[in-house]
């Protein structure tokens, strides 16, 4: 638990972090139209580029300025005072908003630095740049806030940017469509966090407490236990409350369907927005809220199940998506089930920690994926690629760094975390051996399915056609900048985090402590030693599988027909004594080395191709499960409310003299209603 | 609180802004009568041209309700009183509603004025009714008994029948004129068949005095409930709310849309008014810390179940309209449905939370209105497909479009969403979650036909074949920065507003 | 006809019969019938009220009677409107038979 009172500052320097996002966006979009005619790209890219880097300077600044386990509040202004709830609008720099601040302002720089030569030639240049600024102003808003009213603004707000981003391309109609998917189905999130808020708001309040910003509340929320609303326990409430919306914004079932659509937009909007900080902020605010969970753990329950779930559900789907994007869409939404695990059994360090190594490699692979489409004139098809290796070396570079990092590998930052937070799942004080086991299964197909992702793309012979193939190159200097700091950070950004059991002082888990709930998983260190050893053999498994599913057997039609040519040849040349020879031990090395093949193809490709089958099978009924039932739902539950709109318009007859029957009807229908119901003074 | 009753002679220095809006009637009919000496009448179906003697009559006009609006400030406000022996309160709740009124009559009567379709058409007649719709909306708002009430509600209603049917040669609004005057009619011929039977159980047409009547105590529970439920008709049917509401998209959709404007945003707040007053003074009783409901029908329940399905039907109807004014229509139906859920609330929280919200309602729904008004100067353009690309071909005009649709739907971090926000608060304190519950979800679905628009402005492309659109007229542009200020400004800084509304919470409730 | 009863039971006849001539009629004067019919019932109410209810202070108050006269003003005020807008509608289409007019609904 922190500490209260401990250390606070005020300073007026956040506010500054939070502004200039917010004037790079304003000038590029008020005055970007002309300047972009006038004066070209490089004005435009500039104003948004430095804004963001300049933001991360300061937040740096700042960071290094607190004292250890301390915090900076900068007080902007009095928002608003209704009643006996008073609001101001406020800044909190501490340990966690700190990570949050760096890791967005951050990798947002790295991927604004990209986007110069993504977004090259494209007609709305400037528009891209001012919505990426706003989002990112709207995300510091969120994470930087210190009252979780303020914290909901920035939330709307990076919806709405999202919503902009996704649908940028807008003459495409179904672009269009999934930036609407994603505003409508975060909206049905954000039902549950504003009922989650007012809850909160109303039980506080019912013990005196008038304030919404986290250090008064965190102080007093214990006094929540106890109390019940409609019947449940106040904190579990609030907690599923405003988990919902969580899920929605963090992608978690049944809530994630918008993730994969929302692939429609730009490649680097993707990979900032829905990768490395949009959908993290749900776990962000459980992490924040961890006073809170920490004394309902129902809710935590309810977290870490739903994670884990997803975490599973997901990787299953990426097995048979053939859509590069999608592929690490589905994986997102995995990832960030494994951070809600995290935050679900009450590892709220862990759940940032992997937070903070994926923003990294998820943005890695997805710039470089980006890198990939941009290189190939858009193709995203991973059966039209293979083979890029060698005509793009620093991006198969990037890529194949980063993919070790999600896959586990030990000395990777994906490693660190992920093992943090499977080590709190086995043995936390949340924790439970059936969670462990959908995360480390969850991890193994990742390894599986990223792998198969980086052979068919990069290995193998091109399958893309002449024209595309002639026009292959790697990217510019501009996108590939971006794509190593990235992959470094991948590798290194994981050694802040070495766990205790395998020497390191786990540094990043302390430096949180003061900002989150405290959390100890109880075990001794080579239980954990045995349960990272098996997350690494699933990993490792994973990788041979999908090497032979998807390198070995390319292979084997071209050997044979080489060898047929050769036997061909000699024959031909030595006759008689040859020809018995020949006959005799020729064909027989023919036999048993087709005896093998037979081996070979049916035995133990039988073998292989029976798992790979029925991981496809489930991948497929995953697929189809999502398409029916969730999206069946969602839609469903859409149609229905059109359906019934239609139909009261219908009660609309035109016919003024039904309307003034309505009007008695209606009279005696209340009167029936007030007696039905029982109705008394 | 009580209030000091003064006499008639006494009362006429407080009645001095409605006097002078009754002067400014004749003023404008006077003027346009001397000054149109000779000129031909205009047939039916002429689109006017502007002249000396039109925005002579607008000036007069103006002058008018700044006039008494002058007036107004002049009096100030010392303490409570009842004025003409009883018949008038002068409270904070009425004050408020008198401004807001004055407001509102000024506001339409520039909208409309760059409005080619209505200028110069009768213009006399024009001002002259909206004027006289504010004076009865003024009455009614601060009457307190039964035959002010009818003879207030009728005085705004009959020249609302008329504004309806302005355009004369337009079929639509001839159409739209019938509907009105014959529904309205008959809800008002309800209620005062309600009227007439709380007249004979409690012997008085005097608000408090059939309070005491009915707090002695005696009253069986239908003979109560048949009048309330029927004097609610009336009131309903002048807010809009389910199921009297089915004369609003048609009147909203036929008639002259600045018209229209003033439609969504007065009668709807003075039927507000009116109920809030009535169902305090007659029916409740305590003061102002416990007010609790007297007489063995709760009506708070009949006003929550009316606040339900009016919400759910207004929002569910709008969905798949069109035609913007008709999209309007519904969701100001859905709106007077929410506002309805403060009335639930028998605390003053609940009115409090009532008024702010119309304060910011009427910026936002004008507002809206006003861009539809804008792009049909010339001719009629308010569907949903003449919305298309407005955002691009227009830009001030697409932005602040979003910005008021976002506002009626209840984003933050604009005022509309402050407004709902205050309104569940005051559910919420007093535990009526269901309402609240219906009230969020009500929220969500409006989401859905709001941004068709906001999509279509932004994200399709306009009909090439189509003429370019009118220029912005000065009017115009003043006013819908004048609108849209608000509108993102009460979203952070609501203090000013929200000390208003709490202090204009108080009525008069006996002398 | 002493009795309160009987006035309230015509008065109600009468409202019943305004409701359904404006319900059921195509043609708008006879709709505008109806609603004379309905707003003379409860004026019909008040006067009956007036004579039979005795107030607070026990004697019988003019309020009802005076109730009334104002609803006869404004019935015929309400008229005079309608009948213009019949004659304006009159001049559009060549009709006043309500049915033709359902051009705005949904």
């Amino acid at each position: 638990m922190h500490e209260s009172g401990a250390g606070i500052a005020e300073t007026s320097l956040l506010r500054w972090i939070v502004l200039l996002p917010l004037l790079g966006a304003v000038w590029n979009g008020f005055l970007g139209k002309r300047i972009q005619r006038r004066f070209g790209e490089r004005p435009i890219a500039a104003v948004g580029c430095l804004a963001v880097a300049a933001s991360f300077l300061i937040a740096l600044r700042a960071v290094l300025a607190l004292p250890p386990g301390g915090a900076a509040v900068d007080r902007i202004y009095t928002w608003f005072g209704a009643g006996d709830l008073h609001v101001p609008f406020a800044l909190l720099l501490d340990p966690l908003s700190s990570v949050m601040a760096l890791v967005v302002t951050g990798v947002s720089a790295l991927i604004h630095l990209y986007s110069i030569g993504y977004m090259r030639g494209d007609r709305g240049f400037y528009r891209y740049f001012s919505f990426l600024n706003l989002f990112v102003f709207a995300m510091l808003l969120l994470v930087l806030g210190d009252n979780i009213l303020l914290l909901f603004v920035g939330w709307e707000g990076v919806g709405l940017c999202s919503y902009l981003l996704i649908g940028f391309w807008f003459a495409d109609r179904e672009k269009a469509a999934a930036g609407m998917k994603a505003f409508l189905v975060n909206r049905i999130g954000d039902l549950g966090f504003i009922v989650g808020i007012l809850a909160l708001w109303w039980s506080l309040a019912k013990h005196g407490l008038f304030s919404l910003d986290f250090r008064a509340m965190a102080e007093g929320i214990h006094l929540l236990q106890g109390d019940t609303i409609l019947g449940v326990p106040a904190l579990a409430f609030i907690g599923i409350a405003l988990f919902v919306g969580a899920a929605g914004k963090s992608a978690q079932i049944p809530l994630y369907v918008w993730l994969p659509d929302a692939m429609a937009g730009p490649t680097p909007v993707s990979a900032l927005i829905h990768a490395a900080t949009m959908v993290t902020a749900g776990v962000y605010m459980i992490a924040r809220m961890s006073f809170l969970y920490s004394l309902a753990p129902q809710a935590l329950a309810v977290v870490a199940a739903i994670g884990a779930a997803t975490a599973l559900f997901a990787a299953t789907i990426g097995f048979a998506q053939t859509d590069i994007k999608k592929v690490l869409a589905y994986s997102t939404v995995s990832q960030l089930g494994t951070m809600m695990l995290g935050v679900g059994v009450g590892a709220y360090a862990a759940g940032i920690f992997h937070l903070m190594t994926h923003a990294f490699f998820k943005a890695c692979l997805f710039l470089s994926a980006g890198s990939v489409i941009h290189a190939l004139g858009g193709e995203q098809d991973l059966r039209k690629m293979g083979g890029l290796r060698k005509k793009m070396p620093v991006t198969f570079l990037a890529m194949f760094l980063s993919t070790l990092a999600i896959a586990g590998i030990p000395g990777f930052s994906g490693f660190f975390s992920k093992d943090e937070i499977l080590w709190n799942a086995y043995a936390g004080p949340h924790g439970h051996w059936a969670l462990w086991l959908a995360g480390v299964l969850g991890a193994g197909m990742t390894a599986f399915y990223m792998f198969r992702l980086l052979f068919l793309a990069f290995f193998g012979t091109c399958r893309a056609d002449e024209e595309t193939m002639r026009h292959l190159h790697e990217s510019p200097r501009v996108m590939t900048v971006p794509l190593i700091a990235l992959a470094v950070l991948s590798v290194a950004g994981g050694w802040v985090g070495i766990p205790k059991a395998l020497g390191g002082g786990n540094h990043f888990h302390y430096y949180l402590e003061p900002a989150v709930a405290a959390h100890e998983a109880h075990g001794s260190h080579a239980l954990e030693l045995v349960l990272i050893a098996v997350s690494v053999l699933l990993a490792l498994s994973g990788i041979a599988l999908a090497y032979h599913f998807y390198m070995k057997k390319p292979d084997l039609p071209a050997r044979l027909t080489a060898r047929a040519r050769g036997l061909h040849r000699l024959v031909e040349n030595k006759y008689y004594v040859d020809e018995i020879y020949g006959a005799t031990a020729v064909r027989g090395v023919l036999i048993l080395s087709r005896a093998l093949r037979v081996f070979d193809d049916y035995v133990i490709d039988g073998i292989v191709n029976l798992t790979g089958w029925i991981a496809r099978i489930v991948a497929l009924i995953s697929g189809w499960f999502d398409l029916v039932f969730v999206d069946g739902l969602v839609n469903a539950l859409a149609n229905g409310t059109i359906d019934l709109g239609r139909r009261a318009r219908r009660l609309q007859t035109g016919a003024v003299q039904t309307y003034v029957l309505a009007v008695f009807g209606g009279i005696l229908a209340l009167i029936a209603l007030y007696l039905g119901l029982g109705g008394r003074a | 609180m009580n209030g000091t009753v003064l006499g008639n002679v006494e009362s006429i220095r407080y009645f001095l802004p409605e006097i002078v809006l009754v002067g400014t009637i004749l003023a404008v009919i006077a003027f346009e009568l001397l000054a149109g000496r000779g000129r031909a009448p205009e047939p039916p179906t002429a689109i006017g041209r502007r002249s000396p003697v039109c925005d002579g009559t607008l000036a007069i006009g103006l002058l008018g309700v700044a006039g008494s609006l002058a007036a107004l400030l002049s009096l100030g406000y010392e303490g409570p009183l009842l004025l003409f022996e009883g018949a008038i309160a002068w409270d904070p709740f009425s004050i408020f509603f008198r401004w807001f009124f004055l407001a509102v009559a000024a506001a339409v009567l520039l909208i409309a004025h760059p409005y080619r379709p209505l200028v110069c058409l009768h213009y006399g007649e024009f001002v002259s009714l909206v004027v006289g719709t504010a004076f009865g909306m003024m009455l009614l708002a601060s009457s307190t008994n039964l035959l002010l009430v009818y003879l207030a509600l009728e005085m705004v209603s009959l020249p609302s029948y008329i504004l309806a049917g302005f355009l004369r040669g337009d079929r639509k609004s001839s159409e739209a004129a019938l509907k009105y005057a014959v529904y309205g009619a008959a809800a008002s011929g309800a209620m005062l068949y309600g009227f007439s039977f709380l007249y004979g159980m409690t012997g008085s047409i005097h608000f408090f005095e059939m309070r005491e009547a009915i707090a002695s105590g005696g009253i069986p529970v239908v003979h109560l409930l048949v009048p309330i439920v029927l004097v609610l008709a009336g009131f309903g049917y002048k807010i809009a709310a389910v199921p009297f509401h089915m004369w609003a998209p048609d009147v909203y959709e036929g008639s002259a849309t600045p018209i229209t404007a003033f439609f969504s945003v007065g009668p709807k707040a003075a039927g507000l008014a009116v109920l809030i007053r009535f169902f305090h003074s007659v029916f409740a009783a305590g003061g102002e810390a416990s007010l609790r409901v007297i007489g063995s029908v709760d009506w708070t329940l009949l006003l929550a179940i009316l606040s339900a399905i009016t919400m759910t039907l207004g929002n569910l109807a709008a969905i798949g309209q069109d035609n913007l004014k008709r999209m309007l229509a519904y969701s100001s139906i859905a709106h007077a449905g929410t506002m309805l859920m403060g009335a639930v609330v028998l605390g003053g929280s609940g009115v409090h939370a009532i008024l702010f919200y119309l304060v910011v309602y009427a910026f936002m729904n004008l507002g809206a209105f006003l861009v539809v008004i804008a792009i049909s100067i010339d001719k009629r353009r308010e569907t949903i497909a003449d919305f298309r690309g407005l955002g691009w071909r227009m830009p001030f005009l697409g932005v602040s479009m979003t910005v008021f649709l976002l506002s009626l739907t209840g984003v933050p971090p604009t005022a509309g969403f402050v407004a709902k926000f205050a309104i569940l608060r005051a559910l919420i304190e007093e535990e009526i979650y269901w309402l609240a519950v219906i009230g969020v979800l009500n929220t969500v679905v409006s989401l859905y036909y709001y941004a068709r628009v906001i999509k279509a402005m932004f994200l399709d492309a306009p009909d090439p074949t189509e003429p370019a659109l009118p220029s912005l007229s000065r009017i115009h542009l003043a006013l819908l920065a004048l609108f849209l200020v608000p509108t993102i400004l009460l979203g952070f800084r609501f203090g000013v507003l929200d000390a208003i509304a709490a202090a204009s919470r108080f009525l008069v409730v006996g002398s | 006809m002493n009795r309160l009863e009987s006035y309230l039971l015509i008065s109600s006849i009468l409202a019943a019969l305004g409701v359904v001539t404006i319900a059921s009629r195509r043609n708008a004067v006879a709709i505008l019938m109806g609603i004379e019919l309905l707003l003379n019932a409860a004026a019909l109410n008040f006067v009956a009220f007036g004579r039979f209810v005795k107030n607070a202070a026990g004697t019988h108050p003019l309020d009802g009677q005076i109730f009334a006269i104002f609803i006869i003003v404004l019935a015929a005020a309400e008229a005079v409107i309608l009948l213009a807008v019949i004659i304006a509608i009159y001049r559009q289409v060549e009709s006043i038979d309500a049915d033709r007019l359902r051009e705005l609904k949904g």
